[in-house]
């Protein structure tokens, strides 16, 4: 995760709130959380490599499957859930989004954005697009449901998931008035506060 | 490695979890390493089922080396030249401590079945007093496999300011109903062999080995997966000039005869009772509105808990159902899940995953 994403997370999770983290990586948010904001954070990932990388950052990890494993949370008393490039990679990001929901009174989604010009440009040309945020060869890739941010957004309103914030970068990770003002073709990824 | 084997006596008398007392009593201990000058360094590993005190290294005319070798030692997993290993053969036990084979001052005979209940909480009270015998204020970390993960669980629960990290590994906050079954079949088999006589076998100068023999073999198969055990026996006939036994077929069979054969002739037979009863009857929650949440919010130490993928006898969903325990009460745990080619039994054993997720737990910042 960039810092620019970092800072941004950093602003809007309260100190002292207990977060999770789906797709945790090797725990790098936890960790600055937990030092910056005092939060009591628990990671989730499945990649025993990242996990290692947890358990020697000192972040508390639990090696799960998302996908089956986000429901196992609730009850929880989480008040915060982070969902940072992973919720394409579900199987059902929709009822994913819902579990979330259930888990946390808010959650942080990040989402690389497949309406971005540059992957236009590479789906014009014929074949499928790679960015920065989406580095990996379509028979490499995890990603299972791309989405713009026009087609996230329509889920949100059509589920009535409310976006509380949101922050749309560009390619260079920073905010621009081209990404603000037409993020489905310029941001390269946004940031979801959804409650 | 620096290793002192010793066997510590303790003048006052211990109160047990179930009334009784015993008026005083020895551990026998082994320790690995050096302990530093601020006794910052000291990890106790507590041993499972069978186990005993000697967890490392190997002596001269051994058949084999302790039973956490892979891990411990100079270099190692828990590295010596770095810690002050601690490990000690529990209560009930017949190793060296006291337990059913020791005389008893009072009636000049062996406790035999006399020897009182023990149960974890009651092992942690003993290994609580050989820190202080080591000056030893707070375990860097405390570590066990199966019973030792119950004991590494219970002092996490019972000193929360003495210990900094426990590993709970292939255990569970309480056994399972299976799990109970099949000790009591293993119970049944010894009670029945024709020399247990109730227990009290010792002083008439006998031992249920049969009994013994086939509870062991029970057990041994419950350490072990049937994937494990196909690919190392599959159906290979035993050849026959190594035969235990003239009515064995397979290789399975024979090995099974031998190990179970080599245990009865080690190991006490009210041990094994009294050792599975402290299994079966393992259950912090039961002093906490039977809520393991509440149980575990008295913990402060960090806590790794490790289940391995082919371990049917402690399934990971119970070593995932402390996780999920620990988030809600909102303390530093971990949950891995290792592959393990061994069922039950790999956590004796080295892997790659298994050791660095250990020794990055030892040795992460507190």
């Amino acid at each position: 995760m960039d810092s620019r994403l970092q800072s941004i997370v950093l602003d809007w999770i309260p100190s002292n709130s207990k977060v999770v983290d789906f797709g945790c990586g090797d725990g790098t948010l936890l960790r600055i959380l937990t030092e910056q904001k005092s939060v009591t954070g628990y990671g989730v990932e499945n990649d025993p490599e990242k996990i290692n990388a947890c358990i020697i950052n000192g972040v508390s990890v639990i090696q799960q499957d998302i996908d089956a494993g986000i429901q196992n949370y609730k009850g929880m008393d989480f008040d915060f859930a982070v969902m940072a490039s992973s919720i394409q990679c579900l199987r059902k990001p929709r009822d994913a989004m819902k579990n979330i929901l259930n888990v946390a009174n808010e959650c942080v989604i990040t989402l690389p954005n497949f309406g971005n010009w540059e992957l236009r440009l590479g789906i014009l040309n014929g074949k499928m697009p790679s960015s920065a945020q989406l580095p990996a060869k379509w028979y490499e890739t995890k990603n299972l449901h791309l989405c713009t941010i026009a087609d996230f957004e329509e889920l949100c309103s059509d589920e009535s998931f409310v976006i509380k914030e949101k922050v749309y970068l560009n390619r260079r990770g920073s905010s621009s008035w081209l990404a603000n003002t037409f993020p489905n073709l310029f941001a390269a990824q946004a940031v979801y506060l959804i409650g | 490695m620096k290793t002192v084997t010793e066997k510590i006596s303790f003048g006052d008398s211990l109160t047990l979890e179930s009334g009784q007392v015993l008026s005083s009593f020895e551990l026998m201990t082994e320790t690995y390493g050096e302990l530093n000058s601020k006794k910052t360094n000291a990890v106790l590993v507590c041993h499972a089922f069978s186990g005993n005190h000697h967890a490392a290294g190997r002596r001269d005319g051994e058949p084999k080396s302790g039973w956490w070798d892979e891990i411990i030692g100079d270099g190692k997993t828990i590295d010596t030249s770095k810690f002050f290993v601690v490990s000690l053969n529990n209560i009930g036990g017949c190793n060296g401590s006291t337990g059913p084979t020791t005389v008893a001052s009072e009636s000049g005979q062996p406790y035999g079945a006399n020897f009182p209940e023990v149960t974890v909480s009651d092992w942690v009270e003993t290994q609580k007093l050989v820190a202080d015998h080591f000056g030893i204020s707070c375990w860097e970390m405390v570590a066990g496999g199966s019973l030792g993960g119950m004991q590494a669980l219970q002092w996490a629960i019972s000193y929360p300011e003495r210990i900094k990290k426990a590993a709970i590994i292939a255990a569970s906050a309480k056994i399972s109903t299976q799990n109970i079954a099949l000790n009591e079949v293993a119970r049944e088999i010894i009670k029945k062999d024709e020399h247990f006589h109730n227990g009290d076998y010792l002083v008439k100068g006998e031992s249920p080995n049969k009994g013994l023999k086939a509870a062991r073999m029970l057990g041994h198969i419950t350490y072990l997966s049937e994937s494990n055990m196909r690919k190392r026996f599959g159906r290979k006939l035993q050849d026959p000039e190594n035969k235990i036994d003239a009515d064995v077929n397979y290789e399975v069979e024979n090995y099974l005869q031998y190990k179970g054969e080599q245990f009865s002739k080690t190991f006490d037979a009210n041990s094994y009772i009294l050792m599975t009863k402290a299994m079966d009857s393992f259950d912090p929650a039961k002093d906490f509105d039977n809520d393991l949440v509440k149980c575990l919010k008295r913990i402060q130490a960090k806590l790794l808990i490790a289940s391995f993928d082919s371990d049917w006898l402690f399934p990971k969903e119970y070593g995932l159902d402390i996780q999920m325990s620990a988030i809600k009460a909102g303390i530093d745990s971990s949950y891995i899940e290792l592959d393990g080619d061994y069922g039950h039994d790999s956590f004796l054993f080295y892997s790659d995953q298994y050791a660095s997720a250990l020794k990055n737990f030892l040795n992460s910042n507190g």
